[in-house]
């Protein structure tokens, strides 16, 4: 700090030099970070950049810059320990700091520091540094009309005055200002906030879990210290070819043991209560409840039912959708409940189980359920089923319809819902969940949406078979049996194909059809050599069932499965990809969309009595 | 482009590239490619990696131009054929052909081209607007650039990738 460098031409040439170039370059690196506010990289260069222009101008004597780089320097810190928050106000107040500093240094070449009104800057780069914490109780219930301001602060100072500490929510309830639910409610939304607000790319894991991967991890290690030692003895030739093939088949089982539970506990961790989706369903139901004037209760079971933490995510618009339709369509208002012999009060059930290896959460109420005539009516309407056809449909098969888009009875379409876009998402946004949907109901006595997600995301038993040149994977779940037959047992029933299989009659789907893009496939189908002898795979989703025929089955496996992205959009038949053992990318089969492509409105058949 | 100064041929000692060709200052990097004869660059920002082609799986019932996917690493890709999405006609493979991983917003995708050239590097300045390409190759074309006597196309990959019918926005994780 002493007046002779400060004065040394070369060295301010070189600092202004340097320091140009410094903010130059976080200049991009701020925007670019506005995009990515999560980008540690970024971060850090830019807290790297201000932390050096801070020190070479605090050693030249130039104290505006170094007050100033300081402040951001402090808020650029705070943000890479996750103190505080990238939000709108410290972004700006970065930004202008950067201005202002590249300012300064423009007053430094051309003659001196001025003096600069800093205080404004300094303040708002303080504020930015410090965490961001959710509204206090008393300001959220002022917000929701619950109680005035006025009255607000006549309870702070009543609660500071108290010789001990008094919660501000149990004051209002006392004085009967509030009742308990109104400000359960409140504090649930103080904390939803407070949740919002810590980032979303964290998550809480139980420590025994994350034991369990350690455990597991710890095995892999033996087992990868016995594959290296078998390789050097391998190599130095002390082994004979049996011995070698009998002690890698046993490597490989382990392996292979070892690989599944580390699977299994590595997608476990990210496993969440569906408590966390359930969490804002009273509050909505009591208010939508509240504005259509209906008296509604909301029961919810299962809610420690544990899913994969993107699913949590990604359920919660579809559920909010249906539980909107329930109290707009579904519960009636109570004069027509007492009439209809009902409870005035209606109930919307929120249930989550496990059945087996998928995840099942069903809404239901006991409303006026959905008629099978009225929706059937509606198709015949919009031209996608004749009367002929409908007649052979199942209750369950015509209340299916509900989920085609565009599709909505509802006489008139309310802010809520109503305007056919709702159904058509929900199934689709299970669908992306590799997930299903299902709906019951009784004219009179409510209705029951079923939405099935797979327990974990990713892995999936497969079917692997063949068809034409082509290798396919078929979820496991939904192959019924395979079977050998003849293709002579085929006939045609209204334009389509079906396969008599003992008793029953079943669609015959030939994959060659429906992907018209394969040449190969397409060439396979019209000419399908044998008769006699040919595979097929019965596949059943929920009640409907059909035959793939196949050329060859190739066995069962457990895969991870990915989404394949929009670009799928023209084929519903396909549910994903897969990487097969020999690093090819293999198509996942999607059973329900393969039924439903193959049958379009053709008539449903089942079983022929015998 | 701050990050490849270290790369930068002129003048030793200067980080910064502003100063290296004429008036308007920066210098693109770009990854020069050929198709159908003609050459392109794309943003060597832009571009991810380069590899020989690899078996494609087909996709039923997909758009044209998408030649198929691909495992990348365990992630699955889609990739597409320039020559078929400049509406050339198909040519049988080559020893030369490659694929140009590009990756913008996270979304990754393959681009199947003839033969790759080098990495060039060109002065903004001698970019042009693009002349009348045919109405294929215009929407994804963003300028002209000239390097001695070559002309190098230059592609707006952010165009290709948000053209209608493709849809590569990335899905689930």
């Amino acid at each position: 700090m002493t007046d002779d460098l400060s004065q040394d031409p070369a060295l301010i040439q070189e600092f202004l030099v340097e320091s140009e170039e410094l903010l130059q370059g976080m200049d991009q690196d701020m925007v670019a970070l506005e995009s990515s506010p999560h980008d540690a990289e970024l971060l850090n260069r830019i807290f790297r950049a201000m932390h050096t222009i801070k020190g070479t101008s605090g050693f030249l004597g130039f104290d505006p810059v170094v007050r100033l780089s300081h402040r951001a320097e402090d808020v650029l810190n705070a943000v890479r320990r996750g103190e505080a928050q990238l939000d709108r106000p410290c972004m700006d107040a970065l930004l202008v700091a950067r201005d202002q500093l590249g300012n300064m240094l423009q007053d430094i070449r051309q003659g001196g520091l001025k003096q600069y009104q800093l205080d404004a800057l300094l303040a708002e780069l303080a504020e930015a540094q410090k965490p961001r914490v959710s509204p206090p109780i008393g300001e959220l219930l002022v917000k929701d009309q619950i109680i005035t301001p006025a009255t607000l602060d006549a309870l702070l100072a009543e609660q500071a005055a108290a010789p001990e500490p008094r919660k501000l929510g149990h004051l209002i309830v006392e004085k009967g200002l509030s009742t308990p639910v109104q400000v359960g409610d409140a504090l649930a939304r103080q904390k939803e906030i407070a949740d919002s607000l810590s980032s979303s790319q964290t998550m809480r894991v139980d420590a025994r879990k994350l034991d369990e991967l350690i455990n597991l991890v710890g095995e892999l290690v033996l087992e990868r210290n016995r594959l290296a030692q078998l390789s050097r003895d391998c190599s130095s030739g002390s082994l004979a070819v049996d011995e070698l093939s009998s002690a890698l088949g046993q490597s490989s089982a382990r392996l292979s043991f070892i690989t599944d539970e580390l699977q299994s506990a590595g997608l476990k961790t990210r496993m969440v209560p569906i408590e966390m989706v359930f969490r804002r369903f009273p509050r909505l139901v009591r208010d939508v409840a509240r504005n259509l004037q209906k008296d509604v209760q909301l029961v919810i079971r299962g809610e420690d039912t544990e899913l994969d933490k993107t699913m949590v995510e990604l359920i919660g618009d579809p559920m909010v959708h249906l539980v909107r339709n329930s109290l707009d369509h579904g519960i009636e208002t109570p004069d027509a409940r007492e009439q209809a012999g009902k409870p005035r009060q209606g109930t919307i059930r929120l249930e989550a189980r496990q059945e087996g290896d998928q995840i099942v959460i069903t809404i239901s109420d006991d409303g006026a359920g959905i008629s099978p005539e009225r929706i059937g009516r509606k198709a015949i309407e919009k031209g996608l089923i004749t009367t002929e056809q409908l007649r052979l449909l199942s209750p369950r098969e015509i209340l299916d319809f509900i989920f085609l888009p565009g599709f909505s009875t509802a006489e008139k379409t309310s802010d809520l819902s109503g305007r056919g876009v709702g159904m058509d998402v929900v199934r689709t946004n299970l669908k992306k969940l590799n997930g299903s949907t299902e709906i019951d109901s009784r004219p009179g006595l409510g209705t029951s949406v079923h939405l099935r997600l797979p327990l974990t995301l990713a892995i999936l038993p497969v079917l692997m078979v063949r068809v034409a040149d082509e290798t396919y994977a078929l979820p496991l779940r939904s192959v019924a049996e395979t079977a050998q037959v003849n293709l002579q047992n085929v006939h045609r029933v209204e334009g389509c194909e079906v396969l008599c299989l003992r008793d029953e009659t079943l669609p015959l789907i030939r994959l060659g059809q429906l992907f018209q893009s394969s040449p190969s496939l397409a060439a396979g189908a019209s000419n399908s050599g044998a008769e006699t002898g040919r595979k097929v795979v019965i596949l059943g989703v929920a009640e409907k069932r059909a035959a793939l025929l196949v050329d060859q089955l190739l066995g069962q496996e457990s895969t991870v499965v990915k989404p394949l992205g929009n670009y799928l959009h023209g084929c519903p038949s396909l549910a994903g990809a897969t990487i097969s053992g020999d690093g090819r990318v293999r198509l996942v089969l999607d059973p329900a969309g393969l039924l439903a492509a193959s049958q379009g409105t053709a008539p449903a058949l089942g079983k022929v009595p015998a | 482009m701050q990050t490849k100064a270290d790369a930068n041929p002129n003048p030793p000692g200067r980080r910064s590239l502003h100063d290296a060709g004429p008036s308007s200052g920066a210098l693109l990097q770009l990854v020069g490619f050929h198709v159908g004869g003609e050459e392109f660059g794309l943003d060597i920002l832009c571009v991810q990696e380069i590899i020989r082609l690899q078996h494609l799986t087909r996709v039923p019932n997909s758009p044209e131009s998408l030649d198929g996917v691909m495992n990348l690493r365990g992630k699955i890709i889609p990739v597409i054929a320039l020559r078929k999405r400049f509406g050339l006609e198909p040519a049988p493979p080559d020893k030369q052909n490659r694929i140009v991983v590009v990756e913008i917003k996270g979304t990754v995708l393959g681009l199947i081209v003839d033969s790759v050239s080098e990495v060039l590097r060109i002065p903004a300045g001698t970019v042009e607007p693009p002349p009348h390409l045919g109405k294929v190759k215009q929407e994804y074309v963003s300028g002209v650039g000239k390097l001695d006597d070559r002309l190098l196309i230059l592609l707006d990959v952010d165009r290709l990738m948000a053209a209608d019918d493709l849809n590569v926005s990335p899905a689930l994780a």
